[in-house]
């Protein structure tokens, strides 16, 4: 893809967010979390580490905030000035939204981020040059700069600890943006083995790290536009549509009883990623 | 092997000793299939092809819940773990403890020679001299004077371990695990006529926690948050209902329902109060029963535990209304003096409510005694260090623990290590006890070695997980656990042993000796051996304890403590599921992986409710110093909203002296100042028991954290929404 042509081509690139003649096809990855399943346990952040060959910054980079942990458990207690949180804590993984309408990709001074056909949030770490314009433009704060050169210089994997790298995927270098890929390494490859054979992927073939380690699966993860995905039929049973800023069922007088949403849709970032409100039982 | 080897001897040499199934008795298996030529999988490179990933089934180490795992193995290296579909304790799935299992074996920190230290200098040494030292040291010294302490240890293993040291003529095998539910095993074998029964948390409608941290890191919480995913789901479309009773929000606390602050040390006494609201409320309740509660009305309970009667009826009332229910104990309740009596009380409302026999179920026990786990607790360490300090340990070994870091100062466990003449650790990395031993063998880790595991709990039947190497040796000169003991074994009884080349020899005889147990009889033995290493999982039904309900009331519950003004604040040292009690602090991504109710990464804190904080003019990142009368302490506060303001809490596993770069020098170590304080009955430390006090050093300073800067609170922002059950239709979901 050369310049010229990104440039002249550039509303089929910039693929904005699905209208109906440009449905996707075959693909289109997503999301789901129950947060009444999730319990915070962190499982999911290690395994990302493990899986995509995420630097440990140590405590005194943590602290500046450099931290590159991929998926996130971000907590929040209740607020409602009670002496104890007697309700529990909420407990959010928060990872990259893969936001159809990306806000991040549209201030890429290079156009290193952008979007894929089916619907990934792509970044092409060596087209960064790292202006770091996506990361203050994205509404979740899930984008991550590399300030050091933490393959090479900081010793960050030392001796043999580099026989641990996944080989399926690149160590960015110093002033590099990275963020959640939906392990697109896993969807490569699962796509790769199943055309020999002619057809698309089915619902479970590709796991992403995330979801395969969760304790109580509470993560979904899927082919939306695959009538017999689960992640499918979860957004469908929730009333969850992708391509609008407000669902109808928001709208319907008295709200409705069901529990998806996505968060700050209202924004219009078009998030690939669905929540299923904790639930908290009314009779205790 | 000889002729005239005895069948029964030979049985026990391979670990299936007083079995309680029936042994296949025919067939003239020769242990001669264990001199066969075994060329590792690893050095197939038939099946090693570039850029392709192969997988291999095997069973997670950083535990002793027996998880079964699958390794992702490409160009002869291990890449990652996965959870193990076909494995009853936890299907398919992992923990980030679990996960962090590669960088245990890739660690940098690592022993990789046998270190002999000569006074305070030390030099590597080879392994044949390591072992003529052994033979030498143990030279002259009898049985009763030879100890080992290790962790908990089962599967064959534990056979070789218990064969070395008949051949000793010892009897001195201690097994200690520094956080153990050992008064509630205790407490369970008198309650249920079993040490640990089968919980059904899927099946009960609601679940009452007494500081059971089950999805965190009690008993087996890969298996745990398995059933809890379930119980939310519902049994008949009714979500289950979890109410936590602590002092301190434990992860499982932060997903409860309701969350119960309770005053340190009470919860016994809240639970007979329940059984009481119970018997008011109508609930028909023995006549022995009634009696025992019945001082504990409502008004009395709530003051000396400080949960509302609101609250208390409402429980007991939602208790008797939703059947079955299950009731759980943990570190919480069990770690007080009276920690037994606590835990008597907790399981008695269990069996008042009628969920023995439905959501607490006989579990299986393990045909094989040999091989059968035996479980650690604090007493092994305490016997041990007594025993160092009058002298009677001339030879000390140990194993899987490191009981300087994690026992009380107070102990001087240290100091009496010092006088026995010769300590040999089994060990991974220089951990603060091996810097002690005067012979370091460096270890194989668990992604390098053979062996077979089998954990306490067991979820259905039991499970003898296999593990097997994931790779080659990262250092050629580590050895595997069972290697070593066969060469020591080698040493005392040559006849037997010389048979076997190796541990993995060991293995494959001892498991093909027993393949009529767990397949075909006619299968052949390769097919046998490999289908057991393409899966790394061995069920056996074993056999059904019988659950008992006997339900006792000599019950006896000290009133509360009054406050002592020297050390008002109860010190409450928590467990973490990453880091439990600091044998996995060297991993890195545990280190920098957020503690999940606070977000600290790479330090100590130390909770402290914000009311209290406020009181004493404390904000975050005040340097503290927490003193009992057995030491002090000093780490940053943290104000903690999820702690009873009597209490104050710092997490264990951090405060290394040693074990490398990523472990030693981040945080404080709270075991070292807890008192030397026990369960009356159990002799189990009462690791609750400990009281401090705190004050500012007058040092502030920034806690690393990921938790923003707003707190943890959404400003009415729509980001992490709640509902309530009674606003919500679960029936459609899919």
């Amino acid at each position: 893809m050369s310049v010229t042509n990104l440039l002249e081509n550039w509303a089929e690139f910039r693929h904005t967010h699905p209208v109906d003649d440009v449905p996707h096809d075959p693909y289109k990855w997503a999301m789901s979390i129950d947060m009444d399943t999730c319990t915070g346990c962190n499982a999911c952040s290690v395994a990302c580490y493990a899986e995509n060959n995420l630097p440990v910054v140590g405590k005194d980079r943590y602290e500046h905030g450099q931290a590159m942990h991929w998926m996130r458990i971000e907590r929040y207690w209740p607020e409602d000035g009670r002496e104890f949180p007697d309700q529990g804590a909420q407990f959010l993984p928060m990872m990259c939204q893969q936001c159809e309408a990306a806000p991040c990709e549209t201030v890429c001074p290079v156009g290193a981020t952008n979007h894929t056909a089916d619907g990934l949030n792509s970044q092409a770490y060596n087209r960064c040059i790292g202006s770091r314009y996506c990361s203050a433009n994205c509404p979740f704060k899930v984008r991550y700069f590399n300030w050091y050169d933490y393959p090479t210089t900081e010793n960050v994997w030392p001796a043999e600890m580099t026989m641990q790298l996944n080989p399926d995927i690149t160590l960015r270098g110093k002033g590099v943006m990275e963020k959640c890929t939906f392990c697109v390494q896993r969807i490569r490859a699962g796509e790769r083995s199943v055309k020999n054979e002619g057809r698309i992927l089915r619902d479970g073939e590709v796991q992403t790290a995330c979801q395969q380690v969760c304790p109580t699966n509470a993560i979904t993860f899927g082919n939306l536009v695959d009538p017999d995905s689960r992640v499918h039929q979860q957004w469908k049973a929730q009333r969850v549509e992708l391509t609008v800023d407000e669902q109808e069922k928001d709208k319907e007088e008295g709200g409705s009883d069901l529990r998806g949403y996505r968060i700050l849709e209202e924004l219009r970032p078009y998030p690939s990623v669905m929540y299923l409100e904790r639930v908290r039982e009314s009779a205790i | 092997m000889d002729n005239n080897f005895d069948r029964r001897d030979f049985l026990k040499v391979l670990g299936w000793g007083g079995a309680a199934v029936a042994l296949s008795g025919c067939g003239n298996t020769s242990v001669e299939d264990g001199k066969e030529t075994v060329v590792s999988y690893v050095e197939a490179a038939d099946y090693v092809m570039p850029g392709i990933s192969v997988y291999f089934n095997s069973t997670c180490a950083q535990c002793d819940a027996g998880c079964s795992i699958t390794g992702r193995v490409r160009e002869g290296r291990v890449l990652k773990l996965e959870g193990n579909p076909d494995s009853v304790i936890n299907r398919g799935k992992m923990c980030g403890l679990g996960q962090a299992g590669v960088q245990h074996h890739y660690n940098p920190d690592r022993v990789r020679e046998p270190l002999l230290r000569t006074g305070s200098s030390g030099e590597t040494i080879t392994w044949d001299k390591a072992y003529a030292l052994i033979a030498e040291k143990l030279n002259g010294v009898s049985g009763d004077q030879i100890d080992f302490l290790t962790g908990t240890v089962s599967g064959h293993l534990k056979a070789l371990l218990g064969n070395y040291l008949e051949t000793l003529s010892s009897k001195n095998h201690y097994v200690y695990e520094a956080i153990s539910p050992a008064v509630q095993r205790a407490a369970n074998l008198k309650s249920y006529g079993m040490e640990m029964p089968r919980y059904s948390i899927n099946k009960a409608k609601v679940v009452l926690s007494f500081g059971a941290d089950f999805l965190g890191a009690w008993v087996s919480p890969v298996h745990f948050s398995q059933q809890y995913a379930e119980f939310r789901k519902g049994v008949d479309g009714q979500r289950g209902v979890l109410v936590q009773v602590e002092s301190k929000m434990t992860l499982t606390g932060a997903n409860a329902d309701r969350w119960l602050v309770v005053r340190p040390g009470t919860e016994g006494i809240l639970a007979l109060g329940i059984i009481n609201a119970l018997g008011v409320a109508g609930l028909s309740l023995p006549a022995n029963v009634s009696a025992l509660v019945n001082a504990y009305d409502k008004e009395r309970v709530s003051k000396d535990t400080g949960v509302s009667t609101e609250n208390l009826v409402k429980l007991a009332a939602m208790l008797k209304e939703r059947s079955p229910s299950l009731v759980l104990l943990g570190s919480a309740a069990e770690g007080y003096e009276h920690g037994s009596q606590n835990a008597a009380a907790i399981n008695l409302l269990n069996q008042v409510l009628g969920n023995v026999g439905k959501t607490v179920e006989a579990s299986a026990s393990v045909p094989f005694p040999q091989i059968a786990p035996t479980i650690g607790n604090t007493a092994g360490a305490r016997i041990v260090n007594n025993r160092l300090a009058s002298g009677q340990t001339k030879v000390l070994f140990t194993y899987g623990v490191n009981p300087v870091f994690t026992t009380p100062a107070e102990m001087g466990f240290k100091d009496n290590m010092a006088k026995a003449g010769f300590k040999v650790a089994f060990a991974h990395y220089l951990d603060e006890t091996a810097l002690q031993a005067d012979l370091v063998l460096p270890l194989d880790s668990a992604l390098e070695d053979w062996g077979t595991q089998v954990a306490e709990y067991q979820p259905d039947g039991v499970q003898i997980s296999v593990q097997q190497p994931l790779m080659e040796k990262l250092h050629p000169n580590t050895r595997g656990m069972g290697d070593i003991l066969l060469a020591l074994l080698k040493q005392r009884n040559p006849e037997t042993y010389n048979a076997f080349d190796d541990y993995y020899a060991y293995l494959r005889t001892a498991l093909l000796k027993n393949k009529p147990q767990f397949a075909d009889s006619g299968a052949d033995d390769d097919v046998f051996w490999n289908g057991l290493l393409g899966s790394g999982i061995i069920n056996v039904s074993g056999n059904l304890n019988k659950l008992s309900d006997k339900m006792a009331v000599d019950i006896n519950l000290p009133a509360p403590v009054e406050k002592d003004s020297k050390y008002p604040f109860n010190l409450i040292p928590s467990v973490s599921a990453h880091l439990r009690d600091g044998r996995h602090t060297n991993q890195p991504w545990l280190q920098e992986s957020p503690d999940p109710l606070t977000t600290i990464v790479w330090d100590s804190w130390v909770e402290i409710h914000p009311k209290k904080a406020a009181e004493l003019g404390i904000v975050e990142g005040d340097i503290l110093q927490v003193e009992s009368k057995s030491g002090s302490i000093k780490a940053q506060a943290y104000l903690f909203p999820g702690i009873h303001p009597d209490a104050v809490s710092i997490p264990l596993g951090r405060g290394h002296e040693a074990m490398g770069r990523y472990a030693k020098g981040y945080g404080v170590n709270p075991f070292h100042i807890l008192n030397r304080v026990f369960d009356r009955e159990t002799g189990e430390l009462a690791m609750h028991e400990t009281m401090v006090s705190i004050s500012k050093v007058g040092k502030r300073v920034i806690v690393v954290k990921d938790e923003g800067a707003a707190g943890g609170h959404q400003d009415g922002r729509r980001i992490a929404l709640s509902v309530t059950s009674d606003q919500v239709d679960l029936s459609e979901e899919v």
